[in-house]
């Protein structure tokens, strides 16, 4: 059978004007994603890890905060609850999602850092695919902030300007050194030679309680 | 993701669930084929014969509404684009192909999926059409191992225009539309042309 | 959903010869009401296009229709001749662990949809009819020759490019697939060069 079809003129038109419509604004937009798109040189970056110059030590980090390294932006990239229970002094709370989002100032330094150093690893990752040059992580994330800021353990036969140096810094963020008699302790970093110490896998939430008690 | 599609992709639902789904979209399908008379082989050939243009028009403008549907989607962050499958290309065994398969359209009246649907609502040439394929597939599929090398030659994965073209996603986007809405008012034109008797039409059922 | 034109006697326009058919064929009538007209073919086209970007954001895929062939041929091989089927590197693409069962195939259900949603919409337009729709220039006969040849012609071309007009049309249509619209175009070109051979069989 040969059956007519039926004509809508006016569901046609408005159609064709949604149509027009959408096409333009996509010719216009350009791109279906507005997620920016990275990309990284993969040998520079090879070189960068290898020389180790992606990540900075937690004594480093401490002295760039008690020094006031301009345009310093410390970034936690843990939950909020944690956050609230212990961060870095200056830090701000950037999940990873926002790592990939946010607004970039070209002129600041980045540190990240996470409980362990994983995430920040791959939040670093990011920003380096988003262009940023000037980021760095804390390799041992939180443990080791703990570990060699706020309660470092120092050989007795560390020399007394190291020893010196380390008790300020602890000191100036509210930590406690501690000297301690046998060969059994992790070399404390100096901070001239930037050497990383392997932190204790020591529960943080343990080391947060004991410097909380110690407050006042 | 805040949309989190295409769900299956992101393992919302199983398996079964799918194949439910599969069904669901199909009669949606079904339903819009014959509503468009696209069941009718004597409607549908008109479209070679410039008489009849709905194959065109229905095909396209399923084409821009999806097309449109997922650029926009991606763009608002409810879908993610690159889990989206997108049909590879294969240049020379898919000009071939699409010859042979225009050939055969030409003269079936029916291409695959009308075909079920002109044989459910009763038409015997959509039967005969089904049993055709189902012969072209066997003799493809016997004649597969000699042809093989010609039938995975100039393969190019999942190319797409945009890359191809060298332009924007959405300027491709923008581009197909027009295109569209331009061969729409040319059928149009050819239509109206085609009703203008030349000679005094038969009444046909 | 009856809007059809009648004559100033209440007899239906345009559907005299249908009328001399339904006399003719009483007994094997199905429908109860005179055929309505189509749907616009933009409205059933977006209408396709929201059940394809449907299947996309539910699915990740598009909608197809030659590849549901495909698993029933393999399936059917499988069952004859197993071992080869399973030698056979096209076939085995449609079949999993050596054995195939069709209905666990996406594309076969859909098709299976497809069957139920066309039924569905003639009988409540009525245009169910057993027939075979051709021109009045060739015989029945000649025109379901002519639909198995052409079959055939489809079935190799939409394997040798890996989908037909749904798969590769509608679905890499929709996703810019460069191979898609090459291949619809030759689609175009290979059904306009053959449809003159064929004039007498649509009049």
């Amino acid at each position: 059978m040969t059956v007519d079809a039926r004509r809508r003129p006016g569901i046609e038109r408005a159609l064709a004007i949604v149509a027009v419509v959408g096409g333009a604004l996509a010719v216009v937009a350009g791109s279906p994603t507005r997620a920016t798109r990275g990309s990284v040189d993969v040998t520079e970056l090879a070189r960068i890890v290898e020389h180790e110059e992606d990540h900075v030590t937690a004594v480093e980090l401490a002295t760039w905060i008690r020094d006031d390294k301009p345009r310093l932006r410390v970034l936690d990239i843990r939950a909020d609850s944690e956050f609230a229970d212990f961060h870095i002094p200056g830090a701000t709370r950037v999940p990873l999602a926002e790592i990939a989002r946010m607004p970039l100032d070209s002129a600041a330094t980045y540190v990240l850092y996470s409980e362990g150093g994983t995430h920040a690893a791959q939040g670093w990752f990011l920003l380096r695919a988003r262009g940023v040059k000037n980021v760095f992580f804390l390799r041992g994330g939180l443990y080791e902030w703990l570990e060699q800021v706020m309660n470092p353990r120092v050989a007795s036969t560390t020399p007394q300007a190291q020893r010196d140096s380390v008790r300020a810094l602890t000191l100036w963020f509210g930590g406690k050194m501690t000297v301690v008699d046998s060969a059994s302790t992790t070399t404390v970093p100096s901070v001239l030679d930037g050497a990383l110490s392997t932190p204790h896998k020591s529960d943080t939430r343990e080391s947060i309680k004991k410097i909380r008690r110690r407050a006042c | 993701m805040i949309g989190g599609a295409p769900f299956y992709e992101f393992g919302r639902f199983g398996e079964g669930t799918s194949l439910v789904i599969a069904v669901l979209l199909g009669i949606a399908f079904g339903w819009f084929l014959e509503q468009g008379g696209m069941g009718n082989a004597r409607k549908l050939s008109g479209q070679f014969y410039l008489t009849d243009l709905s194959v065109l028009k229905l095909m396209f403008s399923a084409i821009v509404t999806a097309m449109l549907g997922l650029f926009w989607l991606s763009w608002a962050g409810l879908l993610d684009l690159s889990r989206v499958y997108v049909p590879e290309t294969f240049i020379a065994p898919q000009v071939v192909g699409g010859l042979i398969f225009g050939a055969g359209f030409a003269t079936g009246g029916l291409c695959p999926g009308t075909s079920c649907v002109a044989a459910a609502t009763g038409r015997k040439d959509g039967l005969a059409l089904i049993a055709g394929m189902l012969a072209g597939v066997f003799v493809f599929g016997e004649a597969s191992p000699a042809i093989g090398q010609f039938a995975d030659s100039t393969g190019r994965g999942a190319w797409t225009l945009p890359q191809a073209f060298g332009l924007s996603y959405g300027t491709v986007v923008g581009g197909i539309v027009a295109v569209a809405l331009g061969a729409f008012a040319g059928a149009e034109w050819l239509e109206r042309r085609a009703e203008r008797p030349a000679r005094p039409m038969k009444v046909v059922a | 959903m009856s809007d059809v034109a009648t004559t100033a006697a209440g007899q239906p326009l345009g559907t005299a010869a249908s009328s001399r058919a339904e006399v003719t064929t009483t007994t094997r009538v199905q429908v109860r009401r005179e055929a309505a007209p189509y749907a616009s073919p933009y409205v059933a086209g977006v209408g396709i296009g929201v059940v394809l970007l449907l299947a996309f954001v539910l699915m990740g895929r598009g909608l197809g229709a030659s590849g549901a062939f495909s698993s029933v041929v393999a399936a059917a091989v499988s069952t004859a001749a197993p071992s080869h089927a399973a030698g056979n590197e096209f076939y085995s693409r449609y079949l999993s662990d050596g054995a195939a069962n069709p209905l666990r195939d996406w594309l076969v259900l859909e098709i299976i949809g497809v069957v139920i949603g066309g039924l569905a919409s003639a009988v409540l337009a009525g245009r169910v009819r057993w027939t075979t729709e051709r021109g009045a220039g060739i015989t029945d006969r000649r025109r379901l020759v002519n639909a198995f040849v052409g079959g055939t012609a489809m079935g190799v071309g939409a394997k040798l490019a890996r989908g037909c007009t749904s798969g590769l049309g509608l679905t890499g249509g929709a996703t810019l697939s460069v191979g898609s619209w090459l291949f619809v175009i030759a689609a175009f070109v290979g059904a306009y060069a053959t449809a003159p051979l064929l004039r007498r069989a649509w009049r």
